[in-house]
């Protein structure tokens, strides 16, 4: 059994741990894109090079996933955030000590319950991409919950969406290279709409707290109404 | 080649109006051009009798037609061409008045075609796509091609609702993308012979699947699709995306997007091996008649018309998968085209009501018969026929599926339909009847708003004869 996967599966987790803790966010952005290059790099290590294969596309995915997710999008990322002028989270719902500690206890039931359902103690690194990819996609969902800054909730699906993308490469689904493709565009085209978002919000908002975009909802007035009752019982 | 350029074909024209950008009224030809463009290559292909061979690249297939795409497909083409022409009036009457009312000129014209002939031509690869990849691909492009319409003024309301609107469903989305995978891995035959997600191939082999695994990929299949679909508990987007929207865009979500998502639950009810139908059922009537449970609720009290249709729609997504759950396939069609064209003119007529009175409040709206008679009665029309009034053809489905389901079922959903019924006339008679406002709208915002109800009677007279025409001339049985 070959150890470069669990290498970078395990980078993978460090990556997650020191993202839920920080607070600079160009710090949280590298780390994303850290996470994507680790992307590009697990089918690669994970394939069987003995096997005849299409080798020229899995090369080809792997390095239009590094440049995608590991360099064009952080660089959206970071344009977004000097425009918003925004450099930290500043006071996230959930402190970061126990961001991380939570963070640490997601992995840990991750393995644990994988380890619970699957008892044989043959598991190889395809299969210890389970509970990677299903802690990473949790950590991402808890980021959304737990911070306050919108840039900082497009960042946790980024990691949401990388945990997905761990399980596929770690299972070898084999969905062709087109799907991928069109999957890859789609990320990008959503963190690029999400990051004009980000800055109308900060333009029109003077911030980006997305925990303070509370105006909608089923018992607050609707728009205008403050025009009176137009007319009354006479 | 035809059902690539279905796809295509709006595509070009949403480049082309982007480039004519500075061009005036020209992006808005464009606009009812290639819609009508696109209805009239779906009627090609759709015709009786037309086979068409699925389209695939390496190994993967991409396109095809079956029964319920042909139906979906020529319904949204329908359903576009009529906003298309609706918005094309439309908007120079909204651009109007916005400058007069200090609210600031829309969204330029090029850009908002560019976003609608972007979503019909998603919503067409949803619909035409014949492997579980595309399919999510696709889903995920509707989200991004409607969600900048929703700022189509930029006011704070609206930047709220479409960040909401595309968190909520790209998170969503994602539950449905990881879904795609576990099915993926519930296969267990031969690697070799993998289906990998073709729908032909996964089809063939469903008796082979993993009942663990598939289970699985339901239960996040129906969260991420039920998400856009706009179930409940995961609808909280929906209503807010719908209200802040100019009006032609909630009339395509929510008559044509919300189909594509059902679509893509559909796919998987399909594929579910025979043993596991029991629990996809369960599952289905479950999240169904929570819905219908959560709009019911909302629907009491609304301050906000267009909110109210919103939840209109969550409550009819809902109905449909109870009647999908419960096992009658063409009976869930027929729900939702009643629903689509009915919903589409209702928000298109909400449309023109906030145009003439500048406001969404219930409260705000008074004596509707005086000042707008005949928004008002189609306005009026239109909430009995989305209600089930006979000869609605939600009429019929909703009749059929209370006969059908089990007593305690039927008798729920009875109950909760009357509820909606209640609140909906309520707020409805509100709207319409009583004296005309001591200050009546700006009689030139009327005067545009009543020269804007040709759509919205055009979709009523369908509707009504579609009704008619199954109440007397077809035998239901057929349906059943």
């Amino acid at each position: 059994m070959s150890t470069l996967p669990e290498i970078a599966l395990i980078l993978f987790l460090f990556t997650n741990i020191v993202l839920v803790s920080s607070s600079r966010l160009t710090h949280c952005i590298q780390l994303v894109a850290v996470q994507g290059v680790l992307l590009g790099v697990i089918p690669l290590v994970f394939w069987d090079w003995q096997s005849a294969a299409p080798y020229g596309e899995l090369v080809f995915l792997s390095l239009t996933n590094i440049a995608i997710k590991g360099i064009a999008l952080p660089l959206l990322l970071i344009l977004a955030v000097r425009r918003a002028q925004v450099r930290r989270e500043l006071e996230p719902v959930v402190g970061y000590a126990f961001s991380q500690l939570f963070a640490i206890l997601i992995i840990a039931a991750c393995f644990a319950g994988y380890r619970h359902l699957v008892d044989d103690d043959t598991a190889n690194a395809a299969l210890l991409a389970i509970p990677v990819a299903a802690a990473t996609m949790l950590i991402g969902l808890f980021i959304i919950i737990a911070r306050r800054k919108a840039i900082t909730q497009v960042l946790g699906f980024l990691v949401f969406e990388n945990g997905i993308s761990v399980f596929a490469n770690g299972l070898m689904v084999h969905h062709g290279a087109i799907v991928e493709l069109g999957i890859l565009l789609d990320v990008f085209a959503l963190v690029f709409i999400m990051g004009i978002a980000v800055f109308k919000i900060s333009q029109e908002f003077q911030h980006i707290d997305a925990d303070r975009l509370n105006a909608l909802g089923d018992r607050q007035d609707p728009e205008n109404s403050a025009a009176p009752p137009a007319y009354t019982w006479e | 080649m035809e059902l690539v350029l279905i796809i295509l074909l709006p595509l070009l024209f949403a480049v082309l109006a982007l480039s004519l950008y500075r061009h005036g009224e020209w992006p808005l030809r464009l606009l009812q051009f290639g819609a009508i463009c696109h209805l009239v290559l779906v009627c090609r292909v759709t015709l009786p009798g037309r086979v068409l061979a699925v389209v695939s690249f390496r190994g993967v297939d991409l396109f095809g037609l079956d029964e319920v795409s042909k139906l979906l497909l020529t319904l949204t083409s329908l359903l576009f061409a009529c906003v298309a022409v609706h918005s094309a009036r439309w908007y120079p009457a909204d651009q109007r008045l916005g400058i007069e009312r200090g609210q600031g000129p829309g969204m330029r014209a090029g850009l908002f075609v560019a976003c609608m002939l972007g979503l019909l031509s998603t919503m067409s690869a949803v619909l035409l796509a014949r492997n579980l990849g595309v399919l999510w691909v696709a889903i995920e492009a509707t989200t991004l091609a409607s969600a900048p319409v929703i700022i189509f003024r930029q006011t704070p309301r609206s930047l709220e609702a479409m960040w909401k609107y595309m968190l909520i469903c790209s998170v969503g989305i994602g539950l449905a993308l990881f879904g795609t995978l576990l099915l993926a891995s519930a296969y267990t035959g031969p690697h070799e012979l993998s289906p990998g997600l073709n729908l032909d191939a996964l089809m063939a082999v469903r008796h082979e699947l993993d009942g663990a695994w598939f289970k699985a990929a339901f239960i996040f299949i129906l969260a991420g699709y039920g998400t856009k679909m706009g179930l409940a508990p995961f609808h909280t987007w929906l209503p807010d995306a719908h209200s802040e929207a100019p009006a032609p865009e909630p009339a395509v979500l929510s008559g044509a997007l919300l189909n594509c998502a059902f679509l893509g639950i559909l796919r998987f009810v399909q594929l579910a091996p025979p043993e596991l139908s029991g629990f996809c059922r369960t599952l289905l009537i479950a999240l169904g008649l929570c819905s219908l449970v959560v709009a019911a609720f909302f629907m009491i009290r609304q301050r906000d018309y267009k909110r109210m249709l919103a939840f209109s729609s969550v409550e009819h997504m809902g109905l449909a998968t109870i009647i999908l759950g419960l096992g009658m396939h063409n009976l869930a069609y027929l729900h939702l085209c009643g629903h689509s064209l009915t919903k589409m003119m209702l928000f298109l007529c909400a449309g023109n009501i906030s145009m003439a009175y500048d406001t969404r409040a219930v409260l705000g709206v008074k004596g509707m018969f005086g000042a707008i008679p005949r928004t008002a009665t189609l306005w009026l029309i239109g909430l009995l026929l989305i209600c089930g009034t006979p000869p609605s053809p939600l009429f019929i489905t909703e009749l059929f599926l209370v006969m059908q389901a089990p007593l305690w079922l039927g008798a729920t959903v009875l109950f909760l339909l009357f509820v909606v019924f209640c609140g909906m006339t309520s707020i409805c008679l509100d709207m319409v009847m009583g004296p005309s406002p001591t200050t009546p709208p700006d009689e030139e915002a009327g005067k545009a708003a009543e020269s804007l109800c040709s759509i919205p009677a055009l979709a009523v007279v369908t509707v009504l004869v579609m009704g008619l025409v199954i109440i007397f001339f077809i035998e239901s049985s057929g349906l059943v």
